[in-house]
């Protein structure tokens, strides 16, 4: 092998390298934060009773600095509308590392989420997409479609936040789109587009609550052992909507029991 | 897709003035208002032009040969045009601006090409198109909804967003290649024509429809062997759809515009019309010739004392023989 084809097969392996990360898109990917795959239990945080929130849904509050972190990989949707796989192509090959915190009080249990951005799309105009993220929670059991429920009798509950808009939507479904507004906005919650000095390391912190107690009955019960969690993010500069866009892929189980759980 | 009855319209373009009466008409009666100023369910467009949006005969959607939905090119709000106000009071009223002018510098708009046309003197050209939502047979709107958002009436087959589904997810304003479906940027839902269904169901025709002056538009249901819009579309095979190859299936049709003929070099007159036959089949299909044909023979007919039932339906004497609403 003379030197010039050793160069090249070398960078050709080099660029296979580089693109391989570039998909698994490892700079998003803070390796000091535990990952959790989907199938895995995270145990929800206790936030004691002694610590005063000096506003209920603050996304940069002190108070998630002491709350244990996870890190999850959100992938594409699968489609399941002509019109999702028209626009499926695009963001099929790109992952997103979604950073997640979840912590109760006696009186509420709140989900915080981190993710990279580096534009920040708050505006809904004809051509224009926000930026989004939703929590979704299985009513039932773990044998629920992660996507969007399985019929009416196995429906999910969805927190759903989107930049343009200061509320949360607290949703239900049973498939896919049978998405529904609730009667009873439970939840409430905030977001904040963190901007850093390099653009790319720029981050949208959101907070969502609810009253721990569910008060309908398409509100996710928490007072059970297990609860199945997903999570997803809308990229508005990629216009994404609807079944656009990234999420965990089955379930993420929620141990929302509070013994044994370390005060920090 | 298939309904009990279909109600459509048929446009006689040989008679539209472009007075925009049915624009404003439309305007005042649903999109004057809360979000939908930019919006024009009905408008009139020159032709050859651009169209509204703009350039909307190129943004793509509708169907493939298969039938799958085409993705499309989302319009930009500088493709509808940005709506402005004029400082009329300041102006004209208190004079504390001495110039009557725009709040937004306008750059492009609805009709923004107005009677441009195409062609050099002494054969240049142009006509009128107006458009409004075909309530298609086939509605690409209605495929793209990824919640069942738009259905179509079983009574009358006007197609309708159901405000309460929607959650403005845009795939319809990308999917009708007629992009007769808008976002409102305001309530964060598509909204479209509704083919006034609120006076349909009172008997009325569609305020564009009633205001028309220049009486070009037929209302009635397609299966009504008695109405006009049979006797259009079915019997004498008059009105055309707006680019069938979209794959929608329109229940608006058009009958295509006649012309005088072109001009030679030397000012004499040439065989052949001023408006190119192949332009007109650009946007009819290519039944225009035999259409043109049908129309110059009843024409003639008439001229010449004889009866036409054709000619007679098209002249419009009667309002109530040109909407058949029962």
């Amino acid at each position: 092998m003379n030197l010039r084809y050793f160069l090249k097969g070398t960078l050709t392996l080099a660029f296979a390298l580089i693109t391989a990360s570039a998909w698994a898109d490892h700079n998003e990917l803070n390796p000091n934060i535990l990952q959790v795959k989907p199938g895995d239990t995270v145990k929800v945080s206790r936030i004691p009773g002694t610590i005063y929130l000096r506003s209920q849904n603050d996304p940069d509050d002190l108070i998630w600095d002491r709350i244990p972190s996870y890190s999850t990989n959100l992938l594409a949707a699968p489609p399941v509308h002509q019109s999702v796989n028209l626009r499926f192509e695009e963001g099929a090959t790109r992952s997103k590392h979604l950073y997640f915190q979840v912590a109760r009080t006696d009186e509420r249990l709140y989900v915080r989420l981190r993710w990279k951005d580096e534009t920040e799309d708050r505006a809904t105009t004809v051509d224009r997409f926000r930026d989004g993220a939703a929590v979704q929670f299985a009513l039932k059991d773990v044998d629920t479609s992660y996507m969007m429920g399985t019929g009416k009798d196995q429906p999910v509950n969805i927190w759903y936040w989107h930049a343009d808009q200061p509320q949360i939507e607290n949703l239900a479904a049973g498939g896919f789109g049978s998405t529904t507004i609730l009667e009873q906005q439970t939840v409430s919650g905030s977001g904040a587009y963190i901007k850093q000095q390099i653009t790319k390391d720029n981050e949208w912190h959101v907070v969502m609550s609810r009253p721990y107690k569910a008060s309908d009955k398409y509100d996710v019960n928490f007072e059970r052992k297990t609860v199945p969690m997903g999570f997803a993010v809308w990229q508005g500069s990629d216009n994404e909507r609807d079944g656009n866009k990234r999420v965990t892929h089955t379930w993420i189980m929620l141990d929302t029991s509070l013994d044994n759980t370390p005060t920090k | 897709m298939t309904v009990k009855r279909q109600l459509s319209m048929v446009l006689d373009l040989n008679k539209c003035i472009g007075c925009q009466t049915c624009t404003a008409a439309c305007k005042l009666m649903w999109t004057n208002r809360n979000g939908r100023e930019f919006m024009y369910w009905n408008n009139v467009e020159t032709m050859p032009g651009k169209g509204y949006p703009r350039d909307y005969q190129n943004m793509g959607g509708g169907f493939d040969a298969d039938g799958a939905l085409k993705l499309g090119k989302q319009p930009s709000q500088e493709d509808y045009g940005i709506p402005w106000e004029y400082n009329y009071t300041e102006a004209l009223m208190t004079g504390t601006d001495p110039w009557l002018r725009p709040h937004v510098k306008p750059t492009w708009g609805a009709n923004w090409d107005e009677d441009e046309g195409e062609g050099d003197y002494p054969n240049s050209y142009y006509f009128y198109l107006p458009r409004l939502c075909n309530h298609c047979a086939n509605p690409a709107c209605l495929a793209a909804c990824t919640r069942n958002a738009i259905y179509k009436r079983q009574e009358d087959g006007i197609v309708l967003v159901d405000q309460e589904r929607c959650r403005g997810y845009r795939y319809c304003v990308n999917a009708c290649p007629y992009k007769k479906i808008y976002f409102n940027e305001e309530i964060s839902k598509s909204e479209k024509c509704i083919f006034c269904y609120p006076r349909i169901e009172k008997g009325l025709p569609t305020a564009c429809a009633q205001q028309c002056v220049g009486r070009i538009r037929w209302i009635g249901y397609r299966d009504d062997e008695a109405g006009p819009i049979h006797l259009l579309v079915e019997k004498y095979k008059v009105a055309l759809p707006l680019h069938a190859e979209w794959g929608t299936q329109p229940n608006v049709f058009y009958i295509p515009p006649t012309s005088p003929p072109k001009f030679g070099p030397n000012g004499e007159e040439l065989d052949e019309p001023r408006i190119p036959l192949a332009y007109l089949e650009s946007l009819f299909g290519p039944r225009v010739s035999e259409v043109l044909d049908t129309l110059a023979e009843a024409r003639q007919a008439k001229a010449e004392g004889k009866d036409s039932e054709l000619m007679d339906t098209l002249i419009g004497f009667k309002h109530s023989e040109m909407f058949k609403l029962s």
